[in-house]
């Protein structure tokens, strides 16, 4: 296995739009990398250019130790599973599987079938190989061309949104699947996906794009908890994001003056005052005042300094069942809607109650606007 | 560093392009040398030759003159025969249109697949037998012995035996027999293409049949009625088989005429301008069409207003102009000059039938209307199928001469057929000549096709045009051009000549049929192989070229089967030196009738049926 490397990549095309603007990126071998942003971002343009079927204006694109920026795709030995799977209508499993291999010239046939029934093997469906794509189900066209992909032992897995096209519960099936079946052969994987909820439980790392450019990169918690953009906050799952200006800042601390509220929150880059800043609070992170925190019953320390301290007033909109959780919506008295979510059975609050929620400064992210 | 780092990928992009750059312009070279150097070099020469002084006897003198055009634009005769030659195609188109519409609503709405593919056949069947055999087939039936008469003086219509060729009418209805098929296709793929949700959703909204159709499956047709109709049009304006062996002397189109003067008169130059005249015509008529068909897709969003606007000025502008010879038929002409025109017509027609229906309830109503439609789908399949039908039963006389019903049954005949040296030398010329034209067309159409797919061209959409312009050309031009150009290089009267005339004037067919294959391949499959390590030459040979043979195939098959019934374009080029069997039954019709003519047309539209059958299978039902 080897690792993928990006430098400088950019991708202009003719008629000047900029669809990739110098991306860069070291993937470790046997990593699992997702490229998420929403559509036209530039994600599958950088997974293209990896794997040969579109040339970078500059920069570098190396696989392992070669540098493949100007090889074909054919001679740059990367799997890649397509949105719509593209296996070939006028071969059974068996060809489509074996295509790879073939192309190679280095098996032998003994080898190519003992592969191609491996194959099948791992993506749990022996006994298709003579059939024809057309005769398959989506979910299981999407593991042959998994193992299609993977037939002729690449250097890199590169997934093009392969779960766009399954339905819910399928995809997330697939998910899992995909996920034990990278593990087991610990192939390099670059995963491009416009689903933040895909990108958040499958990858190792995730790389947050936007408008041709990393927003972010880093492991899935890390992105969600602590967004370096408010881009990347608003995308990655749901954000209270409240705009406004620093007011004064001490001690990793920071008091932000927004339209409606002030709202404290950590400022461990100590950005300075007067600066325009957005505030991200998580709505797991809220609570109702007076409520049980969830490992128990709130001290009255806690709740006399919600009192002061990053309390909002407001009327109950809405609330719907998510399962485990709970979700309200809040309208503020200063008429900004709030989103908390909560555990279910902590709270017996209905549409139309007037309530008050908090949330510590400890759980809110400060970012440059 | 910055800069540095651009001038590398820079050189490096210049050395791959030009790389890709040599392919593309190899690739395009093939097709666009047969297409220039051999198909626009002839048009050219044949635009030169119009100016040039004819010497009686033959003879033509290098020049310029515009005495040729001069006597064709002042002489009454041609000026005559060019506004009849345009009414005749009008009226074809017309009643074609009237005629066809209901078949391809039918065919388009029925729910048997099976019923519908065997009438399908049948039509596409007609449609590729050589004009020669279906223009005698109506002469079997309009003459005076024929069956129309017999009938007729059997009945007790007719108090003594007549015949109803060669005359306007016998001709209006060869040219429509001849011509029907075309719109009835285009019409079919149009109304098919409806989805039938559309149809349902107006149901749904309480709209009953007559209003679903004039609000909903009519305005969806109406770029398949513009097409079709302006197809016909065109390929009756270039007709010469059946002006010549339908119509009578006073019917001699523009196309019978350019004819006569190459063969007869040996006047190339005047044979030049006229030809020259019948393109600017057919340009003019495209024009305008493209102009109207613009109109009518603006309709489409609604305004009505603009659609019916243009009716009038192009009905009126093709109305005055035909003064003088147009009489019989032109004021209907004029009215429905154009699919525009025709919405008021076909709405009034939906009304009337929707005030009718609308006295009974809904499924009586639905049921009346699909037993008259039966009826008439049965009369018109009649009327398509029964002329080739009655030339497969005379072909069994055992008698001298053409009789129908025939006395008896023998396959006299067909022996006398297949015994007769000089059919046998026509059956190979015809054979050998489409099979190598069949080649040079799939290789020029096909090769225009995937170089136009592949790579970026400046000049792409000329590049395009060009692949389908030969087809747009009368055939008797091609003929006339192709024959000006052979006697310059000194291959006139050969079987090569013939082969390379055939195989650019229908490289259009493999051309559009390749080009729509390349279309609907999904580009992922081909990545998907490269990604798999496939160079560019196994991808072609295993993913591209499998997924794109049906298309290839019967690309080649229509090229074969057009060459193999081409009468015009082989019978001028031949210089009487080269027979084919469409040229050779041509020439005997002219003297005598004998029955092994029939036997031959048989043998023929046999061969025509089997290649239709090939290519149906192997495109999987192409005609879907």
């Amino acid at each position: 296995m080897s690792n993928i490397s990006l430098e400088g990549v950019t991708k202009r095309y003719p008629g000047g739009v900029l669809a990739v603007d110098g991306v860069d990126i070291d993937i470790e071998s046997g990593e699992f990398v997702t490229l998420v942003g929403p559509s036209g971002c530039g994600k599958t343009t950088t997974l293209r250019m990896i794997a040969g079927f579109e040339t970078p204006t500059d920069g570098e694109v190396a696989i392992g130790d070669n540098d493949v920026t100007d090889a074909p795709p054919y001679e740059r030995d990367t799997g890649m599973v397509f949105q719509d799977f593209a296996l070939f209508p006028h071969m059974t499993i068996r060809e489509n599987v074996a295509y790879g291999m073939e192309a190679s010239g280095e098996y032998t046939d003994e080898e190519i079938d003992a592969r191609v029934a491996e194959m099948l093997e791992l993506v749990e469906l022996p006994g298709v190989a003579d059939r024809t794509p057309d005769q398959l189900s989506g979910g299981q066209q999407q593991r042959i061309a998994l193992a299609r992909a993977l037939a002729p032992k690449p250097k890199a897995l590169l997934l093009d949104e392969p779960l766009a096209s399954l339905d819910k519960k399928l995809r997330e099936q697939m998910q899992v699947e995909l996920r034990r079946i990278q593990e087991e052969i610990g192939i390099t994987t670059v995963f491009v996906t416009h689903n933040q909820e895909e990108a958040l439980t499958m990858s190792d790392r995730l790389a947050v794009m936007n408008d041709g450019r990393f927003e972010q990169i880093g492991p899935p918690e890390e992105v969600y908890d602590d967004p370096d953009s408010r881009f990347v906050a608003d995308f990655l799952g749901t954000a209270n994001i409240f705009d406004g200006v620093i007011a004064s800042a001490e001690d990793g601390y920071a008091t932000v003056d927004c339209d409606d509220v002030t709202i404290r929150s950590t400022n461990p880059a100590g950005i300075d005052p007067r600066t325009d800043v957005s505030v991200v609070a998580r709505p797991e992170r809220f609570r109702f005042e007076g409520a049980s925190t969830d490992g128990g019953a709130a001290t009255s320390e806690t709740a006399t300094l919600s009192d002061s301290i990053n309390a909002f007033d407001g009327t109950i909109t809405f609330k719907r069942h998510l399962g485990s959780s709970v979700e309200f919506r809040l309208e503020t008295d200063g008429g900004r809607e709030l989103v908390v979510v909560r555990r279910s059975g902590l709270d017996e609050h209905a549409p139309g109650d007037r309530t008050t929620v908090t949330i510590d400064p400890e759980d809110c992210r400060l970012v440059e606007a | 560093m910055a800069t540095e780092s651009v001038s590398d990928d820079g050189a490096d992009e210049s050395g791959r392009a030009g790389l890709k750059a040599n392919t593309k312009w190899f690739v395009l070279s093939y097709p666009l040398f047969w297409l220039t150097a051999i198909f626009l070099v002839p048009l050219a020469m044949l635009v030169v030759f119009s100016f040039w002084i004819n010497i009686p006897g033959g003879q033509y003198e290098l020049g310029f003159t515009l005495e040729n055009y001069v006597r064709f634009l002042t002489s009454t005769l041609y000026l005559g025969q060019l506004w009849l030659t345009i009414e005749l195609s009008l009226v074809t188109a017309i009643l074609s249109l009237l005629l066809g519409y209901p078949i391809a609503y039918y065919l388009a709405r029925m729910d048997r697949p099976w019923l519908r593919s065997l009438l399908l056949l049948t039509i596409i069947s007609s449609l590729w037998v050589t004009y020669v055999i279906r223009a005698y087939a109506w002469q079997v039936i309009l003459a005076s012995g024929g069956i129309l008469s017999s009938f007729g003086v059997a009945v007790g219509i007719l108090a003594e035996p007549r015949s109803f060729y060669p005359g306007y009418w016998g001709l209006v209805v060869g040219m429509v027999y001849v011509f029907l098929p075309f719109m009835i296709l285009t019409l079919y793929s149009s109304i098919r293409n409806i989805d039938d949700e559309l149809l349902e959703a107006s149901k749904n909204l309480g709209a009953g049949p007559a209003r679903t159709f004039r609000k909903v499956t009519y305005p969806l047709s109406k770029n398949g009625i513009a097409s079709g109709t302006a197809l016909v049009f065109i390929l009756a304006l270039g007709s010469y088989v059946l002006p010549r062996l339908l119509g009578s002397s006073a019917e001699r189109t523009l196309p019978v005429l350019i004819e006569q003067q190459i063969m007869s008169e040996s006047n190339y130059p005047f044979g030049a301008a006229m030809s020259i005249g019948l393109i600017v015509v057919v340009l003019a008529f495209l024009w305008v069409m493209i102009r109207v068909t613009n109109v009518t897709t603006g309709s489409l969003s609604g305004s009505d207003e603009i659609a019916t606007d243009g009716g009038p000025d192009v009905a009126g502008s093709v109305g005055s102009s035909s003064s003088g010879v147009g009489t019989r038929v032109r004021s209907t002409v004029a009215d429905a000059a154009s699919s525009v025109g025709l919405t008021r017509a076909v709405s009034g027609i939906g009304a009337a039938v929707d005030s009718v229906v609308t006295t009974v309830d809904s499924t009586t109503r639905e049921s009346i209307i699909w037993v008259t439609f039966r009826a008439y789908v049965t009369a018109a399949m009649a009327f398509i199928a029964v002329p080739l039908a009655i030339i497969v039963a005379v072909s069994f006389t055992p008698e001298e001469f053409l009789t129908f019903p025939p006395g008896g049954f023998s396959f006299r005949w067909y022996v006398a057929f297949f015994t007769d040296a000089s059919w046998m030398v026509a059956l190979a010329n015809s054979l050998g000549i489409a099979l190598a034209a069949a080649i040079l067309s799939t290789t020029i159409g096909g090769g225009l096709a995937f170089a136009l797919d592949r790579f970026d061209y400046r000049w792409e959409t000329i590049y395009g045009t060009l692949g389908v312009l030969p087809i747009l050309v009368p055939p008797v031009i091609i003929g006339v051009a192709f024959l000006v150009f052979f006697l310059e290089v000194g291959l006139a009267g050969s079987r090569t000549a013939i082969i390379v005339a055939h195989g650019i004037f229908y490289a259009p067919f493999p051309f559009i049929l390749v080009s729509q294959g390349l279309r609907e391949i999904d580009r992922t499959y081909e990545e998907a192989a490269m990604n798999l390590g496939a160079s560019p030459v196994r991808t072609i040979r295993t993913i591209t070229y499998p997924l794109l043979r049906a298309n290839v195939i019967s690309g080649a098959l229509f090229a074969f089967i057009l060459s193999l019934n081409e009468y015009i374009i082989a019978w001028l080029l031949s210089l009487f030196l080269v027979e084919t069997i469409p040229i050779q039954i041509f020439n005997q019709l002219r003297y005598s009738y004998p029955p092994t003519i029939a036997a031959a047309s048989v043998v023929f539209i046999g061969l025509t049926v089997v290649v239709m059958t090939a290519i149906d299978r192997l495109s999987g039902g192409i005609w879907e």
